[in-house]
């Protein structure tokens, strides 16, 4: 029977027909194609009103110090700023497609690795002018350079390392950091024998930072890349996994991990080691029930192949890049102020114990006087090193292909060798596309 | 003597009389914004993006250059055979678990349970929290260092040491599709008890009278008058979980090394995180193909249930 024209069959298949439309343009609608230009995203550059983007601000343990600046920069200039926000993991994919819509402008926080993949949109203005003002050291403003170009000034500049809970050590009768890979298996032995759930040492084994394994690789030998061409594959990181992998087979590192689990794990007094940048203790202390885990973080030197290595350790740190277009010069004017005025970022450094990137900010008795700070800059970051990938637009997709392998070792899908072989030529192919 | 007029023979239809509309026209005209507006936002994106596989193209930065299949061969000789397995699996878990709760829940609340009313809302719960709430609230439930799973397991002693749910690949599919079946099972539960309630209480009464028992019952009373609504409940079901993001995204994102990778993961990784809109188109247009023989079965069986009327 049939009402209004319409069968109940007609009505069904309309209704399969509409499902195939709407399926197919969630398929395929998303992926349509963005029209990303290398041009201003528009508006008034002079306006005093602009956009503040930081993974900061999704941070409850950051979010407090970088309000406080924002409000600080509104008061003084009569201004509003618009704080954007997105979590850490997902932060490059979000900015990039915000970015290439147009729809990003003002001030944006970036990791110093992803300033490639970032500048090359087109989109970021040139800050040479500006860093001339800041006083910043030179390490520092090469971290906010590419291509010749100051696209970023240097808010932080630091690096990734390992961090020790003390406590935990002393518990379980280690007496010195170890200095060895040798000696580090050892301790995590010992570690292991405390019981209670303790995982030795909280390693990123997620796919999200498994890029922590590419300073033990090189610690094991691996280059990771000589002029362009890509050396992982080689016995170097091959030995690197196969290491990797005996960690986590033997509990010595948990599965499942990455860097919010390790801080988890580390607050809560359940892993001993865990690899952080120097922005952990702040993030990690304050997330912990233990109001005197802070005194027991200490910053240890990666642990050497043979003894006389060097330790390696990898350049970290954060600039503030300035989006052309709508609100440009007052951005440009808040990026120098916050990465640069003394009493701002020492202000910023007592909340959250993230070193400056200016001579005298880091002359500051606040700073200089810090004891984990001082202890960091000569055990870590004096050796740290860029990672050579960061030079290339596909930084992120390099880092994930390997990462992806390595995980694939962890969880036995595949032999170190073969995975090693497999991500030397996706990152080849992802260099070259 | 008269003559009876022939009778007259009804005018034609005419198509335009005297310039009004005829009604194939004016059907038309209702239609056309409409069809504008399907046009712009469905047709126009689908074909831009189908044509977009056949070039190499970073979402990033501006141009593109024509690869030809390249896209397509890239995953046909790749991963495609273990996308489409992993997806199949995820798909036909996903609607078979949960359909298999929700009747036996329909069941149970079609039998007079007392405060069946109570629990029918209750159960319908876990429905009308948004997917991403449930899939973090699943993941902290799994989490392998400080999950509440590992905690229970472990006290009653049934593991000695934490299990990595998400981070193994035998354990994480498993996950993923505990965690769309509790999202899902009201749902179904709903459409079957519906379909229930419109069995006649007189055809039970009448075969207990010929002495079935209650499997009898079901399978010669209940099943075939139940049977109409769960067939279209699985095949839409599986329709969706085919398509279905969230629960495999937030879970496990794909992994652990791309054991849990359905197409819909696998566009979005390759499309925002690799930023590689060629490759993700491509591998969109074969997902829709497959997608394409999922809907053809369901027009296919809605047809012979018309018939069938």
């Amino acid at each position: 029977m049939t009402t209004s024209g319409i069968s109940r069959r007609g009505a069904l298949r309309m209704f399969g027909i509409g499902a195939l439309g709407v399926a197919g343009a969630g398929v395929l609608g998303a992926c349509a194609p963005s029209g990303a230009s290398t041009s201003s995203n528009g508006g008034d550059t002079k306006s005093k009103d602009f956009d503040f983007t930081s993974w900061s601000l999704n941070e409850e343990a950051a979010k407090p110090s970088i309000e406080k600046i924002i409000a600080a920069w509104e008061k003084s200039e009569n201004s509003k700023i618009r704080a954007v926000s997105y979590p850490y993991n997902e932060y490059l994919s979000q900015l990039t497609l915000k970015l290439g819509g147009g729809e990003t402008t003002g001030a944006v926080h970036l990791d110093i690795a992803w300033l490639a993949a970032v500048a090359q949109m087109g989109k970021l203005a040139d800050l040479g002018s500006a860093a001339m003002k800041g006083g910043y050291t030179n390490v520092a403003l090469d971290s906010g350079m590419y291509d010749g170009k100051q696209y970023g000034l240097p808010w932080n500049t630091g690096s990734i390392g390992v961090i020790a809970n003390s406590k935990l050590l002393e518990k379980a009768g280690i007496k010195k950091h170890p200095t060895t890979v040798e000696e580090f298996e050892d301790a995590l032995r010992e570690l292991k024998g405390l019981g209670g759930g303790v995982v030795p040492y909280a390693a990123a084994t997620k796919v999200a930072q498994l890029k922590d394994i590419f300073p033990w690789m090189q610690t094991f030998g691996c280059t990771l890349l000589e002029e362009n061409k890509v050396t992982i594959g080689d016995d170097a990181s091959i030995d690197a996994v196969t290491w990797y992998k005996k960690l986590h087979d033997e509990k010595l590192i948990a599965a499942d991990v990455d860097r919010f689990d390790a801080r988890a794990l580390f607050g809560q007094g359940k892993a001993a080691f865990y690899d952080d940048a120097i922005i952990g203790k702040g993030v990690t202390a304050a997330q912990s029930k233990d109001k005197t885990l802070a005194d027991a973080m200490q910053p240890m030197k990666r642990p050497v192949l043979r003894a006389g290595d060097t330790p390696q350790a990898l350049l970290w740190g954060g600039v503030i890049a300035v989006v052309k277009g709508k609100g440009q010069d007052a951005a440009t004017e808040f990026a120098l102020h916050t990465t640069s005025d003394r009493a701002t970022t020492t202000e910023y450094f007592a909340a959250r114990a993230l070193p400056p990137s200016t001579t005298a900010g880091l002359a500051d008795p606040k700073v200089a006087q810090d004891t984990f700070t001082t202890e960091w800059t000569e055990k870590i970051t004096d050796t740290a090193t860029g990672s050579p990938f960061w030079q290339f637009a596909r930084n992120a997709q390099i880092e994930e292909a390997v990462a992806k392998q390595v995980q694939a070792v962890l969880v036995g899908k595949s032999k170190p060798k073969e995975a090693m072989k497999k991500a030397a030529e996706e990152v080849t192919d992802l260099i070259k596309r | 003597m008269s003559t009876a007029a022939p009778p007259q023979k009804a005018a034609p239809h005419r198509e335009r009389t005297g310039g009004r509309l005829s009604n194939g026209a004016f059907a038309l005209l209702l239609t056309a914004p409409g069809l504008a507006l399907f046009a712009t936002i469905i047709i126009y994106p689908l074909v831009s993006a189908l044509f977009t596989g056949f070039f190499k193209q970073d979402l990033r930065l501006p141009g593109r250059e024509f690869v030809g299949l390249d896209n397509f061969t890239y995953w046909l000789d790749g991963d495609f055979l273990t996308i489409l397995k992993q997806t199949l699996v995820f798909t036909v878990g996903a609607t078979i678990v949960p359909f298999v709760v929700g009747f036996a829940l329909a069941l149970a609340l079609n039998s007079g349970l007392k405060g069946s009313g109570f629990l029918r809302g209750l159960f319908l719960f876990p429905w009308v929290i948004p997917g991403v709430v449930v899939s973090f609230l699943w993941m902290w439930i799994f989490n392998a260092n400080y999950g509440v799973l590992n905690g229970i397991l472990m006290k009653a002693g049934i593991i000695e040491e934490s299990v990595s749910w998400l981070g193994q690949p035998g354990t994480a599919m498993l996950a993923v599709i505990v965690t769309k079946t509790w999202a899902s099972f009201p749902w179904m539960m709903v459409m079957l008890l519906a379909g229930l309630q419109t069995v006649p209480k007189e055809l039970h009464e009448a075969a207990s009278m010929d002495g079935a028992g209650s499997i009898r019952r079901f399978f010669a009373v209940t099943w075939p008058q139940v049977r109409g609504v769960a067939s279209i409940v699985l095949l839409l079901e599986f329709i969706w979980n085919f398509q279905h993001f969230d629960t495999i995204y937030v879970l496990t994102g794909g992994g652990p090394a791309g054991a849990t990778e359905t197409f819909a993961t696998a566009v979005y990784q390759t499309a925002f995180k690799g930023f590689d809109i060629g490759r993700a188109t491509a591998l969109g247009g074969l997902w829709m193909l497959l997608l394409l023989v999922l809907v053809a079965v369901y027009l296919r069986i809605t047809e012979r249930k018309g018939d069938a009327r």
